[in-house]
């Protein structure tokens, strides 16, 4: 979307180029744990939410460039960690609820509500537990 | 032909002589001249032919660190926000990398090919002032070095290669990069003066017997014409650098617009310098291409005359186009129009060179060889650089296209096919020259297919990242704009221009291996005097020429030259000797003593680049005490020439060859020393003017700041011991001149009072400006009253130290009426300073007038 | 609401070659016609350069004289250059027409590294500021007053016209127009030292009756607080929390006692489309990420990062920040 439609080609082979070097890493990955089914989400277009939304301000996010904020956690291999900002189950469902409105479940956490609707909640999130290992 | 000088052209007919050389004459030629021996003598070697390959290899060395700093740029610009460099880093690696490759690398690089080429292509012995040319090298090598080093402490200057002013004033910039970046220029300017006012002088006025203006090699048409432009362009660099480190260090707001400088002053005094640069690096690359083409094509360029025309109005025309580096600045539209038209105008010049060459190429033959390849691929990226370039002179594109993409691969396709490709040709075919053996074919063919290849995947999508919107000099691009393409494809390109150098280095290293056979011989046949046999002195005799093409038109050159039947075939007088001749015609004039290595430039040269780099850290006594030495060294070096010649056999006048006699000692406007010292004086002129102009523009913009000037009987006082000083340096020169026994005492004495007058009228003016309440730091008049003031401050130093050194020549018995030269040049300067102060006085008092 | 992170900022196509208006549109075809003559120049100099190398004997006779240096170097690209001068000339004055009264008037001041907005009123006194983003009315001209606080910058956006720079000490005048709404991106085209990159602004053209619309909201105080809302004790805890941060030494939020004038105006800051000068879409998530660590996203910027506020504190002021529609 953000590349407007002559830019698709552009787009792509840039894409192209950065596919073959993560293909080379995550060849290698052991699949022990299964990622966890989002139901409905897809992680293509949660990642270009992630992008528009701007999660990348305070995370560090594999696949998203820049810039690689800190005051979050770093999600790298966030799909395979057991709680959400350490103290919250990682399961699908809460993970999604957290995305959108994070106070509601932790009134201590510094991540604000963003604006997400349902749909968009579960498509980051599908594209969160693809991020599986390092 | 009517004669310029007196000399009669009928005397060239007896050349060359039949009668064999005398005994012994040849092996006392190979004595004077002879190679160092000890390691310390590689230092204080002063003969071109090692000075020249010092030179280029230590231009190249800078191209090369550059071009490392080039690929750092390139891998951070890969990829949309990477951190392979720290934000602060890239800026400071732009900024190194334009600053080197245009001060370090480019304009050292041609005046090297210069000092190394033009005696062989003249027929000189040597340069007229090797020790000068041994100077400005090693203080350009010392100062070089260390100001690239500042990269490695982080100290290195981050405002840009043209370091735009706030930016780069104390308030944004308060380390102390910006300073290194302006005390670093300071010395590449003074080496680059230095070589000029040895190449202007060396090609008017050390050219082979009979080498006439129509048949001077087109290599050192563009060589003289390069360094006239540095002699007009430098100056205003050496002012702006001067004004902003004044700023900087001591808050005279020249650029400050808050206390009635303007940042604008910067811009129009930098381009003044900063255009017409490019076409000083240009021409000279393009004179070797105007040698090189004939060579590989096998017949005489095209257009001779024209080309030699169009490099003279290319040099002309590029003093108005200054301005086209600022059409978005907000200019008055008329300035705009001119400056647009200008800019077209001067491709003119180039498009004719660029249809000399190929018309040359379709007369002959082309052969295949390196130098040809790189020639051809050169002239075919240039033509695409000047084409962008009238793109960017048209107005409205450029406020597209200004500041972006576009103009970083305008840029390098104008600069890397003007000059880049056009010195490798010259060091493919000019290495069998000077080292004796060639390079590789093979290899040659590589580096330049990979560096003709790996040019334009670089700099071909940069044209389409400027027109996508990316703007030049940013450390990194966000990761939504569409430019990752492009850059990546960029960045491989670099990397095999960098694969390309990389090879051609270890070729280099190859080739300059101090062992081996070296027999290469003319491998080009080329037709100019540099492939005749020499030796370490050059040709065994200075031939009388011709021919634009003697090499290739006059029979049998090789052998009577190498068997010491034309001029100088010896050392008459046991020194190294050239033959000077006449500027217009080459008639000979008389012999010029060369003076022997010694090492009193070297220690100048090491105590002038240390005066400037412990100033800009800011240790004040060791710099000065740095620049005393400098001083001193100098001096030393200045105590040893034009003595009186005491030896045995001094002859006032030698036969350099078949019965022609020239004198061995000549001063006055004939001699290479008073052309050396009125060309310096324009250097100094022309920054007095240029300061002038500062004057004059700031007033423009805040006329509101001057105040009155004080009153007209101090003006009167200045203009008065001004003219004192000029009449009193010119009595003394009589005085000298009359020959009576204590004529020099009181030519002495006068020229003592002389300098003493320049001091006082300098006193007098610097006090009724702060006697009238001006201050230096409170307005652009007080910072421009004051710079030229303390620029006049500078020459009434140099004029005490002067008249002192004239007194110790007296003292020390070294003054007489028979060896003036030293003399008149003091005289001159007096005379100049005067002058200066003079117009300076007269400028600031009564303009814009009470 | 899942706005572009820098709007209308994509690099294709080429926005040089995608003009949105009439100051840009003469550019484009200038553009064209010079890679025509570019190409047709090229290829002749090929082609004669081929014959030269290649060509059979009789070809390259033709090309060996004086005579094509003449018509090849002289006459050809005198001919051509003068067409092209007088085109550019032409051009040029119609670019570059001088401000008409009565055009709607807005201040761009280059800060490093943000753009201060100010919009003027007839008699060239500001009566809204802003920062960042510029709105205009779509289709008619708006002069652009160009000005410098500290180093140069030089403004562009180029879909809607070239750049011009913006000096210390001068004032330099541009007019700009959009023909349609929409978003168009822009980005400080001079080096004005560290973040230079990552200095960008984003232009907002609107309808006119929408942007009079906008232009009556802004001159308002920030929408009042609707003590009803779920929200309003997290915005009023932020409310505080800004305050008692010292935010208001720098930034300003009119109807508050913050009055600083070193950093942006955050009165409407809530309505941006973006944040950190057109780097960052802008909503309580990046607003909270840049507050913590303002240096850690651009380098070497003006605002210091506040590692110092809790969670709770954080989310409050990024909160308050976000309701300041």
């Amino acid at each position: 979307m953000r590349w407007g439609g002559q830019g698709e080609a552009g787009r792509t082979a840039a894409a192209a180029l950065l596919a073959l070097a993560s293909a080379g890493l995550s060849a290698c990955v052991d699949k022990a744990d299964q990622p966890r089914p989002v139901a409905q989400g897809d992680p293509a277009r949660g990642l270009a939410v992630i992008e528009a939304v701007g999660c990348a301000a305070c995370h560090t996010i594999p696949g998203v460039a820049w810039p690689e904020g800190r005051s979050g956690g770093d999600l790298a291999g966030f799909g395979a960690r057991p709680f959400i900002a350490g103290r919250l189950p990682n399961q699908p469902g809460v993970l999604t609820r957290w995305l959108i409105d994070a106070p509601s479940l932790d009134p201590g956490t510094a991540m604000p509500p963003m604006p997400l609707n349902q749909a968009q909640a579960r498509d980051v999130a599908a594209y969160l537990y693809t991020l599986d290992d390092d | 032909m009517s004669s310029e000088t007196g000399f009669d052209p009928e005397l060239y007919k007896r050349l060359p002589t039949r009668e064999p050389r005398p005994e012994g004459e040849l092996e006392q030629l190979e004595q004077v001249w002879c190679a160092p021996r000890k390691p310390w003598e590689w230092v204080t070697a002063i003969n071109n032919n090692y000075i020249g390959v010092y030179y280029v290899g230590a231009a190249m060395l800078f191209f090369v660190l550059a071009g490392v700093l080039a690929l750092l740029m390139r891998t951070q610009l890969a990829l949309p926000m990477t951190g392979f460099l720290a934000q602060e880093t890239y800026n400071q690696i732009f900024t190194m990398h334009g600053t080197v490759m245009m001060f370090l690398f480019a304009v050292p690089a041609v005046e090297a090919l210069g000092v190394l080429l033009l005696p062989q292509m003249l027929g000189a012995r040597d340069l007229p002032f090797p020790r000068l040319s041994a100077y400005a090298f090693w203080a350009y090598l010392i100062g070089g070095l260390c100001f690239f080093c500042s990269l490695f402490f982080g100290l290195a200057p981050n405002g840009g290669w043209f370091m735009y002013p706030p930016l780069t004033s104390v308030a944004y910039s308060p380390g102390i990069n910006a300073d290194f970046w302006l005390l670093g220029i300071g010395f590449i300017e003074i080496s680059a003066i230095a070589g000029a006012i040895e190449i202007i002088v060396g090609v008017l006025k050390t050219r082979a017997p009979g080498m006439t203006l129509d048949k001077l090699p087109i290599f050192a048409w563009a060589m003289l014409i390069f360094a006239c432009m540095i002699i007009i362009a430098f100056p205003s660099i050496i002012l702006s650098t001067l004004l902003l480190e004044l700023e900087r260090a001591l808050g005279w707001p020249f650029f400050d617009a808050a206390r009635g400088g303007d940042p604008m002053l910067w811009q129009h005094l930098f381009w003044f310098f900063g255009h017409p640069e490019v076409y000083i690096i240009f021409l000279p690359a393009a004179g070797a291409m105007s040698t090189i083409i004939p060579a590989v094509a096998q017949t005489r360029l095209v257009g001779h005359r024209l080309v030699v025309l169009a490099m003279l109005a290319t040099g002309f025309i590029s003093f108005g186009v200054w301005a086209h580096h600022m059409f978005a600045t907000g200019m008055p539209q008329i300035s705009i129009n001119y400056f647009s038209a200008a800019s077209m105008a001067v491709s003119v010049p180039a498009g004719v060179q660029v249809f000399a060459w190929i018309a040359t190429l379709a007369a002959g033959k082309m052969r295949f060889n390196t130098p040809g390849l790189f020639a051809v691929g050169g002239l075919v990226i240039f033509v695409m650089g000047g084409l962008t370039g009238v793109m960017v002179a048209m107005v409205p594109f450029d406020w597209q296209a200004h500041d972006s993409y576009f103009i970083v691969a305008h840029l390098h396709y104008v600069l890397i096919g003007g000059m880049v490709f056009p010195l490798f040709a010259a060091i493919y075919y000019w290495t069998p020259m000077s080292s004796a053996r060639p390079l590789s074919e093979r290899w040659g063919k590589w580096v330049f297919w990979l560096m003709f290849v790996g040019h334009n995947v670089t700099f071909l999508p940069m044209h389409l990242t400027g027109l996508m919107g990316m703007p030049r000099r940013v450390y990194t691009y966000l990761p939504d704009r569409g430019w990752d393409l492009p850059n990546m494809i960029s960045t491989v390109g670099a990397f095999l221009f960098g694969l390309a150098v990389l090879i051609w280095l270890v070729d280099m290293i190859r080739n300059f291996r101090p062992f081996g056979r070296r027999e290469a011989g003319n491998v080009f046949n080329g037709p100019g005097l540099e492939w005749l046999p020499a030796g370490l002195y050059s040709l065994r005799s200075i031939p009388v020429i011709k021919s634009l093409y003697p090499g290739w038109e006059q029979k049998g050159l090789a052998e009577d030259v190498e068997a010491g039947r034309y001029f100088l075939p010896g050392a008459p007088r046991g020194e190294r000797e050239t033959i000077v001749t006449s500027p217009l015609n080459a008639e000979p004039q008389y012999l010029l003593q060369i003076p022997r290595p010694s090492s009193w430039h070297v220690w100048g040269a090491v105590f002038t680049a240390g005066f400037f780099l412990i100033l800009t850290i800011q240790a004040y006594l060791a710099s000065v005490i740095s620049g005393i030495l400098a001083v001193y060294c100098i001096l030393k070096w200045c105590w040893k020439l034009d003595r009186p010649d005491r030896r045995e056999g001094g002859a006032a006048v030698v036969d350099v060859g078949a019965g022609v006699r020239l004198p061995t000692y000549v001063s006055g406007p004939t001699s290479h020393g008073w052309w050396a010292m009125v060309i310096t004086l324009i250097v100094a002129g022309m920054v007095a003017v240029m300061a002038g102009f500062s004057y004059v523009f700031l007033w423009s913009r805040r006329p509101d700041l001057w105040q009155a000037p004080p009153e007209t009987g101090s003006l009167i006082q200045v203009v008065g011991l001004c003219a004192a000083a000029a009449l009193l340096a010119w009595v003394s020169l009589r005085a000298l001149a009359l020959d009576r026994p204590r004529s020099g005492v009181i030519a002495a004495v006068l020229m003592l009072l002389a300098g003493l007058a320049i001091g006082a009228g300098w006193a007098v003016e610097a006090s009724a400006w702060w006697g009238a309440g001006l201050r230096p730091q409170a307005s652009g008049q007080g910072a421009t009253v004051f710079a030229l003031i303390a620029w006049q401050g500078l020459f009434a130093a140099i004029c005490a130290i002067m008249a002192v050194f004239a007194l110790m020549r007296w003292v020390f018995g070294l003054l007489s009426a028979r060896r003036p030269a030293t003399y008149q040049l003091i005289a001159l300067f007096i005379g100049f300073s005067a002058a200066q102060g003079a117009a300076a006085a007269l400028l600031t008092h009564l303009f814009p007038g009470g | 609401m899942t706005t572009e992170p820098t709007p209308g900022t994509a690099g294709w196509p080429p926005p040089v070659l995608d003009p949105a208006g009439p100051f840009a549109g003469p550019i484009e075809v200038v553009a064209w016609v010079l890679f025509v003559m570019a190409a047709v120049v090229m290829t002749v100099v090929l082609i004669a350069l081929g014959i030269a190398l290649f060509g059979p004997r009789r070809w390259k006779r033709r090309v060996s004289g004086e005579r094509l240096v003449w018509i090849g170097g002289l006459a050809f690209p005198i001919v051509v250059l003068t067409g092209l001068l007088i085109y550019g000339l032409t051009t040029t004055a119609r670019v570059a027409e001088a401000p008409r009264p009565g055009e709607m008037r807005v201040r761009v001041t280059g800060e490093m590294w943000w753009w201060r907005v100010a919009y003027l009123d007839d008699q060239g006194r500001e009566i809204l500021q802003d920062a960042n983003e510029v709105h205009i009315p779509a289709g008619q001209p708006v002069v652009f007053e160009l000005e410098s606080a500290d180093v140069i910058h030089s403004f562009w956006v180029p879909r809607l016209g070239g750049k011009t720079d913006m000096i210390p000490g001068r004032r330099n005048f541009m007019r700009l127009q959009a023909d349609q709404p929409g978003t168009y991106g822009g980005q400080c085209a001079e080096y004005c030292g560290g973040p230079h990159a990552l200095m960008g602004l984003v232009v907002v053209a609107h309808t006119p009756q929408e942007f009079a619309a906008w232009r009556a909201r802004q001159a308002g105080p920030a929408v009042a607080l609707d003590a009803a809302a779920p929200t309003a004790a997290m915005i009023a805890r932020g409310r505080d929390v800004f305050a008692a941060s010292g935010c208001g030494a720098c930034h300003t939020i009119r109807g508050t006692e913050a009055n600083g004038l070193a950093g942006p105006d955050l009165t409407h800051v809530g309505s941006r489309q973006t944040i950190g000068a057109g780097i960052l879409p802008n909503n309580q998530g990046t607003l909270a990420g840049w507050i913590s660590d303002s240096q850690g996203i651009k380098p070497g910027n003006r605002m210091p990062s506040y590692p110092v506020l809790t969670g709770q504190d954080l989310r409050a002021v990024s909160a308050y920040l976000d309701s300041l529609k």
